[in-house]
């Protein structure tokens, strides 16, 4: 079987603008769940968020872009984390613009991040806004496919919760079948009063920073994030020193059972992990540590517990890092993975912030405080969504 | 890949067949409606009554599809913009009631992967399940998965459930004419592509593909596709001849045509270029039956599975005599999104 391998990372959360500062906040337990600078919302002051701590205006700057041309905060931050990626894994112009390079991106809200001016622009009210073209899911890729001169297959997938996860899996089978050679997969989601509304709607929210897997997690805390790695066939990786970690396998399925919870037998999440480890070649003994779902609400934490217990006769490390970045909706998943494999580089576990008293139905608890020298080879890294998209990735120490 | 099974829910009367048998709806109106059949035997009323239109469209071609064919081992869609009535049914109340206390049907019914999702529960369908949301691409997007399941599963048989479904509201209506998408007169869709201004009409609806790598009694085959996202105008004739040198087919090869052009004069120039490789070729221009959405290429695959069988033949101009047994779609989006997708008997 052909051997997928990250040879780039890029990533820009509410613990660090790129992968070195999101390393340094994990290893000293920083959070980024705090009240918002710069989101403009009626909960602004009543929930806290995991904001990146830099304006839309900063950003332009940054990557030299005019205002005025409809870049919204997905596409900013998308195009920050790409930018690092490509950089990271020393793509040359002519090889992020060739056909045999694939995109495959992904977001939730995609566009659709400015609610006012989407409101007035819906509604017909005064002159159209610059965003009037750009309320697309598929938006902040198309822009990126413009700004790079990209003339190769593009995807952009929403499986919500689960979305950047799939797309990596989606790279990798394009890597796979031969239909590419090189492939940037991730995703970008930002704040917006689109999605806290919804979550809020929902009452799954926290009113303090989320606590994945303590008995009295009140809900989930929302953050913004964009993320991408690059992947290439190991084969044709001439520098082995650029190459970051083995994507061993995946595996995707649905809950097929209720729109926004989990199965109490959470047969969707264990099958994703089943189908991901057959994919790979391991068993789950062969795991070291998982980078759970760990929403913090009280349906998942529990439901995924019961699926370690179920699949593992002794659980392995476990953590949600969800806990310093909260949930980054389409982000997540890749997110999740870039910090799954500085796990496996540096050898260590990022914990699960907060939790005071782990859930007790179970004899297991997750990794408490951040714990250096622990031998990790393989890593599985869980993604859940609504919709009952179930996703599970493995990625491997290259030896 | 094999198409086994298709239906399709669209502004024509394809819910019974009626439209493949010649029956063609006269549309003179800026919003292409689907026509909906009844979901009165299908859905359960109050499961009915909480679905957007898109879901509920989605649904009403997939259970059927699923009803008459044996358990797919997997569903995948593309869809541009999912539930956008109820997105934006949510937005107007967020912004109405100041972030007040808010219902959240809409915001759950809204996510572009609400109706795989509701498949896969009213199913009981634990397979793979993914939504593509690749804008105009998204169609595209889907099929290119399919591809992928069916070449990493050669060798036993499979099933995929494929499909698209795009839903007009008022506001993604007004959002695109804002953009300045759609004709502010109104032609009739006879006279579409003689129209001499820019943008078209708007479409929607929901096309569905029961597909299967085993090529027993099947109606057609999706044998290529590609796309692009980042075309010059004088790159596309060398866009379209490199993809039939890849198929090894000569633009003799294709017995007919089927172009998106859809009577925007600012871009129609593209589908002309491409006419012009091709010479005099029997053409469908089924914008003029369905409209302009952003998933508009299922619908046009779908039509050329009924042409690769006899139907709807009426629709072909300059072409009263083919069987067509070779059939090349080509589609673009703003002239930005480019599709080509050939399907043969």
């Amino acid at each position: 079987m052909t051997e997928i391998v990250v040879t780039g990372m890029g990533a820009i959360s509410s613990i660090g603008l790129t992968i070195a500062e999101n390393l340094y906040s994990l290893k000293h337990e920083i959070s980024g769940i705090k009240k918002a600078k710069h989101f403009k919302s009626h909960y602004a002051g009543s929930l806290v968020f995991g904001e990146i701590d830099q304006s839309d205006e900063s950003l332009l700057e940054e990557l030299a872009l005019k205002k005025g041309h409809g870049f919204t905060r997905t596409t900013l931050i998308a195009m920050k984390a790409f930018r690092e990626a490509v950089s990271h894994a020393q793509l040359s112009p002519e090889d992020i613009a060739s056909t045999r390079t694939a995109f495959i991106s992904s977001s939730t809200v995609g566009g659709m991040c400015y609610t006012d001016d989407l409101y007035h622009d819906a509604n017909m009210q005064g002159s159209p806004s610059e965003y009037v073209k750009n309320y697309e899911g598929s938006d902040h890729a198309l822009q990126i496919v413009r700004f790079y001169g990209m003339k190769g297959i593009t995807d952009v997938v929403n499986t919500a919760c689960s979305s950047s996860a799939n797309a990596i899996a989606i790279g990798a089978r394009l890597l796979e079948t031969g239909k590419v050679d090189r492939v940037i997969a991730g995703g970008s989601d930002c704040l917006a009063k689109f999605t806290v509304n919804g979550f809020n709607s929902l009452r799954i929210l926290s009113e303090e920073p989320c606590k994945p897997f303590d008995t009295h997690r009140e809900g989930l805390s929302l953050g913004e994030a964009a993320a991408y790695v690059v992947l290439e066939r190991k084969a044709d990786v001439s520098d082995p020193g650029k190459i970051q970690a083995v994507f061993s396998g995946f595996g995707i399925c649905n809950d097929a059972f209720h729109p926004s919870a989990t199965s109490d037998d959470a047969r969707g999440p264990r099958m994703a992990m089943e189908l991901a480890l057959k994919r790979a070649n391991l068993s789950p003994e062969n795991i070291q540590y998982i980078n759970a779902h760990g929403t913090g609400t009280p349906n998942n934490d529990l439901t995924e517990s019961f699926a370690f217990s179920k699949l593992f006769k002794n659980v392995p490390a476990y953590s949600s890092t969800k806990s310093y970045v909260g949930h980054t909706l389409a982000a997540a998943g890749v997110l999740e993975a870039i910090y799954s494999i500085l796990s496996i580089q540096n050898q260590e576990v990022y914990p699960s912030l907060r939790v005071e008293e782990p859930i007790a139905d179970f004899s297991f608890q997750p990794t408490l405080r951040y714990t250096p020298e622990v031998a990790i080879t393989h890593v599985l890294s869980n993604s859940f969504g609504f919709g009952g998209n179930c996703t599970s990735l493995i990625f491997s120490a290259c030896i | 890949m094999y198409i086994k099974d298709l239906y399709a829910i669209s502004p024509q009367k394809t819910h019974d067949l009626s439209f493949e048998n010649g029956d063609w709806k006269v549309l003179n109106e800026y919003i292409y409606k689907a026509i909906e059949p009844s979901y009165q035997d299908l859905i359960p009323n109050a499961q009915l009554r909480r679905m957007g239109k898109a879901v509920r469209m989605g649904m009403g071609v997939s259970l059927p599809l699923l009803g008459r064919n044996p358990k797919p081992d997997g569903i995948i869609f593309g869809t541009a913009n999912g539930g956008l009535e109820d997105c934006i049914k949510f937005l107007n109340q967020i912004v109405e009631y100041n972030e007040g206390t808010l219902t959240p049907t809409n915001f759950v019914q809204s996510t572009p992967n609400a109706l795989a999702g509701q498949i896969a529960l009213l199913s009981e369908n634990m397979s793979y399940n993914v939504t593509h949301v690749n804008g105009s691409l998204a169609f595209e997007s889907a099929l290119l998965d399919a591809s992928l399941f069916f070449d990493e599963h050669a060798k036993e048989e499979k099933r995929l459930l494929l499909g698209a479904v795009e839903e007009i509201s008022d506001y993604n209506y007004n959002i695109d004419r804002l953009g300045e998408r759609f004709k502010k007169e109104l032609v009739s869709n006879e006279e579409l592509l003689d129209s001499e201004t820019g943008g078209s009409y708007c479409g929607e609806g929901s096309t569905q593909f029961y597909l299967s790598n085993n090529p027993e009694n099947s109606l057609a085959k999706f044998t290529a596709f590609k796309q692009s996202s980042h075309l010059f105008h004088d790159e596309i004739a060398e866009f379209v001849m490199r993809f039939l040198e890849e198929q090894n087919l000569t633009a003799s090869d294709i017995d007919c045509l089927l172009l998106g052009r859809n009577g925007d004069v600012t871009t129609d120039s593209w589908y002309q270029k491409v006419e012009q490789l091709f010479g005099e070729k029997p053409t469908v221009y089924f914008k003029k039956s369905v409209g302009e959405y952003r998933t508009v290429s299922a619908f046009a695959s779908y039509l050329a599975v009924r042409l690769l069988n006899g139907q709807a033949h009426y629709l072909i101009e300059n072409g009263a005599t083919v069987k067509p047994r070779t059939i090349l779609i080509y589609n673009h989006f703003d002239a930005v999104r480019h599709s080509l997708i050939l399907i043969q008997k």
